[in-house]
């Protein structure tokens, strides 16, 4: 029994180190009551945390009585990642290692508007900062994904009529003046890709392919580890390839692109007539529960963006096509005839085979790319982080 | 009484079809108090897994009609159901029987009261009628609705008085669903909050929605209700003035139909 005791002690100071981490930071007190650890436990793990330099301690007012804040040491400055989506804004603040210190989700409205939901990042970002203990001078930058082509020099929406209400808005200029720190603007599955080809399931590979299926369907394309944009932006944006040429017109004027097939409003209204009103979020939990109507569309969906991405990877022979976004969150389920669609389509490579899989990060590869958008930039124009105020 | 705390699984049960009755249907509802009609013919309707959000101009009939779906008010005519029976909620608990819970706007939590307590109060687990309350077990089922709902608290044994705003309504919240309703109405649940905090309680509508309740919610953000609703009904000096599709309808409509710009396509009174 002599591991024991030092046993407990890793497993309690990890308990501290996760309650820290949900929260972002909470007092000595809190710590106690959240972890069922006894204060003068708790007192002694975060000094020894707190020497070991893994977290801050600083004196701080709760409830009108002295307390101690204990929150994560922020290496060298923090990052924030927004990712803006049709219906979702997530959003994640992380130090410069890529630590997650905290990350909050708002639900937005239809076809939301620039100035609004700016504004309401603007403002989290700020409120999260003080939760993790932290100022405003400590962003080293900001990125934003937006699920719209985006040129990058100038952070602005590249086509018009895509993301509406966002067409003229100078997302980049806005926040960094609001703010006063650097802000960088992308598309969203360009950021997954990012995210995923540096932290996520296309790591081991040079050229990949990020394919975000949502509300709308992007790819981002990673070739020899680097994002290929493209020289507006449009990179990738499978979403408007036609795959019926008879279908509906598209909101970028062309008729029957990918995304007037298997975009969201086009999988609800299939449904409609059996399953009534129904959410993406709805249908992917439909489709996870066994409801045949719902995994027959899911299925579908992946069949004919398999068709369209087999297009892509035939042009840019990626070794890996990661899936992500709300549908991928239905598993095989999308991925499986998707990946059934690619093989079939893509010449056969002996040396190495196409592969198809999920996203590793989940719903938060955008939010995360975001991040790395920010870290990556600010790094190269800012070798070292100084500190405004000099220390 | 022992909890089952297996609530959860009981909610998410399979959705109805979408011809079944709804769960809760107000039809042709008036209430007059003296001279003013706060409510004239108004109809409402909400489905399971359904989230309604109610606006109007200050003095359209929001509150008159949350309060009567809560069994506050009782109406001058018209009739309350429940799928699909005519029923009557003389009293809030009448309502609550019904499987109808009601979050007011002031919350009514107690400030010097851990957040387990609140959650529990009034309705206290004792192993038996005169035993002492049964704290541990409190705690634990309190700490399992929060984590059903993805609320971060830091511990249930905090007192309230130490919570933000929005956590605040999250308890007020959760300590609705220990009586597992099927209908929550929450009136102004963002109203005074921070960004954070109206995010936190927003996702917490989400994630109601999910678990299958039918939600109305009362708001004067236009933005929030569009982000969390399926259905928005215009209420306009206590009649029915249109119904907007959240997932379609523009905002300048709803805000032409709010200042009365533009009138209900058929007007309660066109159809009798």
């Amino acid at each position: 029994m002599a591991g024991s005791q030092t046993a407990l002690r890793e497993a309690n100071r990890a308990t501290v180190v996760d309650s820290i981490r949900r929260y972002g930071g909470l007092t000595q007190v809190e710590l106690a009551s959240t972890t069922g650890l006894s204060a003068a436990t708790v007192s002694n793990i975060v000094r020894e945390l707190q020497a070991a330099g893994e977290v801050d301690v600083r004196a701080t007012i709760h409830n009108g009585r002295r307390a101690m804040l204990v929150t994560m040491v922020h290496r060298t400055g923090l990052a924030a990642g927004v990712h803006v989506g049709t219906r979702h804004m997530s959003i994640t603040l992380t130090d410069s290692a890529q630590q997650v210190l905290v990350e909050q989700a708002l639900p937005l409205p239809h076809e939301h508007r620039a100035d609004t939901s700016l504004d309401r990042a603007a403002l989290l970002i700020v409120e999260l900062l003080a939760r993790v203990g932290a100022e405003l001078p400590e962003l080293l930058g900001i990125g934003i994904g937006l699920p719209a082509p985006v040129d990058a020099a100038t952070g602005t929406v590249s086509v018009p009529g895509i993301l509406r209400g966002w067409d003229d808005a100078p997302v980049a200029q806005v926040m960094s003046k609001r703010l006063g720190v650097p802000v960088f603007v992308d598309n969203d599955a360009n950021l997954g890709a990012l995210a995923e080809s540096r932290l996520g399931a296309s790591r081991h590979f040079q050229d990949s392919v990020y394919v975000r299926a949502s509300h709308g369907t992007g790819a981002g394309v990673s070739l020899a580890r680097n994002l290929h944009r493209g020289f507006a932006g449009t990179a990738g944006e499978i979403g408007h390839v036609q795959v019926d040429a008879q279908g509906h017109v598209c909101l970028c004027g062309s008729r029957g692109c990918l995304n007037t097939v298997v975009g969201a409003p086009a999988l609800i209204e299939v449904l409609r007539a059996s399953r009534g009103s129904l959410t993406l979020r709805d249908i992917v939990a439909l489709a996870n529960d066994g409801d045949p109507g719902c995994r027959q569309v899911v299925e579908d969906a992946g069949a004919t963006i398999g068709a369209v991405v087999a297009g892509l990877a035939i042009a840019v022979n990626p070794q890996c096509v990661v899936v992500g976004g709300e549908l991928a969150e239905t598993g095989e389920l999308l991925i499986g005839p998707m990946r059934e669609a690619i093989r079939r389509r893509v010449p056969l490579n002996h040396i190495a085979p196409l592969e198809v899989v999920a996203a590793e990060l989940g719903p938060n590869a955008e939010a995360m790319g975001a991040v790395l958008l920010a870290l990556e930039n600010t790094r190269t124009t800012l070798p070292t982080f100084a500190r405004p105020d000099g220390d | 009484m022992a909890l089952d705390v297996e609530w959860t699984t009981t909610a998410t049960q399979g959705r109805p079809s979408p011809g079944g009755p709804p769960l809760l249907a107000l039809r042709k509802v008036t209430k007059r108090f003296g001279a003013v009609e706060a409510l004239t013919d108004a109809d409402l309707t909400v489905h399971a897994h359904e989230v309604v959000a109610l606006v109007g101009d200050n003095g359209a009939g929001k509150s008159t009609l949350a309060k009567i779906i809560s069994g506050v008010l009782q109406p001058d005519s018209g009739t309350v159901e429940i799928d699909g029976d005519p029923v009557s909620s003389p009293n809030p608990a009448a309502a609550h029987a019904l499987g109808v819970s009601t979050v007011f706007q002031d919350l009514a939590l107690c400030e010097n009261l851990s957040v387990a307590a609140n959650i529990f109060l009034g309705r206290e687990l004792r192993a038996s009628k005169r035993s002492p309350m049964d704290i541990d077990g409190m705690e634990l089922a309190s700490a399992q609705i929060l984590r059903d709902l993805t609320i971060t608290v830091p511990s249930v044994r905090t007192p309230v008085r130490e919570l933000s705003g929005g956590q605040r309504q999250a308890v007020a919240i959760a300590r609705t669903l220990t009586t597992r309703p099927r209908i929550l109405v929450l009136d102004e649940p963002t109203a005074a909050l921070s960004v954070v905090q109206t995010a936190e309680v927003l996702m917490l509508v989400e994630r109601l929605r999910e678990m299958g309740l039918g939600v109305v919610i009362i708001s004067h953000n236009l933005a929030d209700l569009r982000a969390v609703s399926d259905r928005i009904e215009v209420l306009r000096h206590g009649r029915n003035n249109g119904s907007f599709d959240a997932a379609t309808s523009a905002p300048e409509e709803i805000i032409g139909a709010i200042a009365g710009a533009t009138r209900a396509v058929r007007p309660a009174w066109a159809t009798r």
